[in-house]
């Protein structure tokens, strides 16, 4: 039986704003990540996605805060590490080691005044362990290898400032840096946004390749469903700081059972085939700080009843599958919800 | 570059290449559009423009060298008329003459790098006068702008990192208090609370550039003395200036911190150190390089009222002097030392820059056009 490489039970960010009052940009999130699988967070902007991303490596900005839950992630050999609980310096070798992260906007990822190559030695230095200290033959020569994995040419490259490359090449130079310690875990966060279409096409194919040959895990947090359903083993929704529903990419895309994955599917024109009647969700989504009552997508949604406002759902298990993979949604109408829509995969 | 960009095969290019590449043409013309030299030019118009507004500002004033002269060998008892005509002649230059002439005079003298003599001490050349009291000031004011900067840099950026905590907003109040003070009431501060209330400044002492009978020249006891007399003006250029440098440097380092690259590089699990002098530090300085000139300029211009409170003989002092006494060219020839100081340092200041960021300075990955 395979353990999770990453466990997050109940995590909840807040965010504070005044004096007392706080901002709960994640509440109560749990899932299971396993060793090589990959799962997409999909939502709308603001949902708490890129903070839950930022939250698995410690990284929230000065005024976030987790407030409560765990992230445990396990080594191979069965031991575990309780992240919110390691010291400053076991954190810093936690980093990148077992877990990296592409941010959105590579653009701004690169210290503009060092070289690309310094950044590689930078990191590999900050790494480095152990008996034998890494020549700088070995740090150009590792920095060439991971460059060449992303098909750009080392020389050139390792040798340029930031403001000279283009953005899709930071964005594989960034990925490749993330990949420089062999990490399990790799949290991307909307990595393809700022990009033109066939970037965006050439670097998923690269990350597509990468995984396999690698075999890290991987979380990808995104707003685009087509990108989710190509690289996701699973999805996870995000509501207003919550994961709504979550299961396998077939079951969430071609059986969603929450009302708001249905909306946000009926949202994304198909590329091949008729085209449908395309909808948008009603309303926009609701300031974190002041939540309707009950289900927060109760005032947008169409499904709604008047229970709906008293009790929020909980995430109920629709169907059971192995290794955490079973089909759940929190929505009291889960049951009554049929969608069902040829979905022409594009890949 | 290429020697071959005149190569034989090349086509002439179209009329229109008015930004010629560089290494093109002749010698001179490569020398003329090279950075360096461009700057060059530019500073010596600065430094032309900055001494023709003291030339006739100083002429625009009431009074002139010879009523000085005059007043004080009037007062040995020689009649006013008689005391006019003894000025005169003592001076090294007719005021009778055309603007014009005493402009061209002047000028065609300090391209050949003569500066003309004095007014006031007969017969001395003006080179001489600055050279006199010019380190004094160097010394004084560039120890006061490198500690001010040091010092400002390092609490802005703990200022910066432990933005609204206790340590931020007392030396927040701190610098801007001292950023509001006006030098020179921080250096008649020092004095008198040094003295009365602190007691630890002894100013009789302390005043001037050194003390009497202690010889100038490279030895321990003249090092030793310099440093303790400079103890005054350093501190108050440092006071005077250091709370703006922690209040740049704050917002500077503010900004960067909020950058991506920050956050990716803690990700990527650097040192904190690494981060912080790097990836912080770094780039939070970038935008204060070009004000350090600035500064030096500002500072100088303060030391006319420092050095007069502190008696401290520099060039400060030697502007109040001149002015005061109508000295032409020992005013002109302050204007184009400090000018000539103020201008290099800028040069200094951008030559450093361009080091730091490489996005102002030319690429040096060919491009293939």
């Amino acid at each position: 039986m395979t353990e999770p490489i990453l466990s997050v039970r109940d995590l909840s960010i807040m965010y504070t704003t005044g004096r007392k009052t706080g901002v709960t940009a994640a509440a109560d999130v749990s899932f299971d990540l396993y060793p090589g699988q990959s799962m997409a967070l999909v939502g709308e902007s603001g949902c708490g996605k890129t903070t839950l991303g930022l939250g698995l490596l410690r990284l929230l900005p000065r005024l976030g805060k987790v407030s409560s839950g765990e992230i445990v992630y396990r080594f191979k050999d069965g031991m575990s590490l309780d992240i919110l609980r390691l010291g400053k310096e076991d954190l810093r070798k936690f980093r990148w080691h077992e877990a990296a992260m592409v941010f959105q906007g590579a653009m701004n990822s690169f210290n503009p005044v060092l070289r690309i190559g310094e950044h590689f030695t930078d990191t590999l230095r900050s790494h480095e362990g152990g008996e034998r200290r890494l020549t700088r033959a070995d740090i150009a020569e590792r920095a060439a290898e991971l460059l060449r994995m992303v098909r750009l040419e080392p020389a050139r490259v390792l040798r340029s400032f930031p403001h000279e490359l283009s953005g899709g090449m930071k964005q594989r130079i960034l990925i490749a840096l993330a990949l420089a310690l062999e990490p399990q875990v790799l949290v991307l966060d909307e990595p393809t946004t700022a990009l033109d279409i066939l970037t965006q096409r050439s670097i998923v194919e690269q990350l597509h390749e990468l995984r396999e040959r690698l075999g890290f895990a991987m979380v990808f947090i995104t707003h685009d469903l087509g990108l989710a359903a190509e690289l996701a083993d699973r999805v996870a929704t995000m509501y207003a700081g919550r994961i709504i529903e979550t299961g396998t990419a077939e079951d969430v895309f071609y059986e969603p059972r929450h009302p708001y994955t249905v909306g946000l599917i009926k949202a994304v024109p198909p590329v091949v085939g008729d085209l449908p009647e395309l909808s948008s969700i009603p309303g926009s989504p609701p300031s974190l700080a002041d939540l309707p009552s009950g289900c927060s997508f109760h005032p947008r949604c169409g499904y709604v009843r008047d229970e709906c406002t008293g009790t929020r759902p909980e995430l109920t298990v629709l169907t059971e599958r192995a290794l955490d993979e079973g089909h759940a949604a929190a929505c009291l109408r889960a049951g009554e919800i049929e969608y069902t829509r040829k979905v022409v995969a594009s890949a | 570059m290429s020697d071959q960009a005149l190569s034989p095969t090349a086509k002439a290019p179209p009329p229109s290449p008015p930004p010629r590449p560089p290494g093109s043409g002749s010698l001179i013309g490569r020398v003329w559009r090279a950075y360096a030299f461009r700057r060059f030019r530019r500073a010596v118009l600065v430094v032309f423009i900055v001494t023709n507004a003291g030339f006739f500002l100083m002429r625009a004033m009431p009074g002139d060298p010879v009523d000085v002269l005059a007043g004080q060998i009037s007062q040995r008892g020689v009649s006013p008329v008689e005391a006019r005509a003894l000025a005169i002649q003592s001076l090294a230059f007719d005021p009778d003459a055309p603007i014009w002439k005493q402009w061209w005079e002047y000028f065609s003298g300090l391209a050949t790098g003569d500066m003309g003599t004095s007014v006031t001490q007969v017969g001395v050349p003006v080179s001489d006068v600055i050279l006199k009291v010019l380190p004094w000031t160097l010394f004084s004011v560039g120890a006061g702008v490198t500690i001010a900067i040091t010092l400002g840099l390092l609490l802005g950026m703990l200022m910066a990192y432990r933005r609204n905590s206790r340590v931020d907003h007392a030396l927040s109040l701190i610098a801007s208090v001292m950023g509001a003070i006006p030098n020179y009431l921080i250096a008649i501060a020092l004095v008198t609370l040094g003295s009365t209330v602190f007691g630890v400044i002894d100013f009789l002492k302390m005043r001037g550039r050194y003390s009497q009978g202690v010889e100038i020249g490279f030895n321990l006891e003249f090092i030793g003395d310099a440093l303790y007399h400079g103890i005054l003006p350093i501190a108050t250029y440092t006071l005077a200036t250091v709370g703006t440098w922690m209040l740049v440097m704050k917002a500077a380092t503010t900004e960067v911190l909020g950058d991506d690259y920050v956050t990716v590089a803690r990700a990527r699990g650097l040192t904190d150190k690494r981060i912080a002098l790097t990836y912080v530090g770094r780039n939070a300085v970038l935008p204060l390089v070009p004000q350090v000139a600035i500064a030096l300029a500002t500072v100088i211009g303060g030391a006319i009222l420092v050095e007069q409170v502190l008696a401290y003989e520099g060039l400060g002092l030697l502007t109040l002097e001149s002015v005061n006494n109508r000295d032409y060219f020992v005013l002109q020839g302050v204007l184009v030392i400090g000018t000539s100081v103020v201008v290099f340092t800028n040069w200094i200041a951008d030559l450093v820059y361009g080091r730091l960021d490489p996005r102002v300075r030319v690429s040096d990955v060919e491009v293939t056009s």
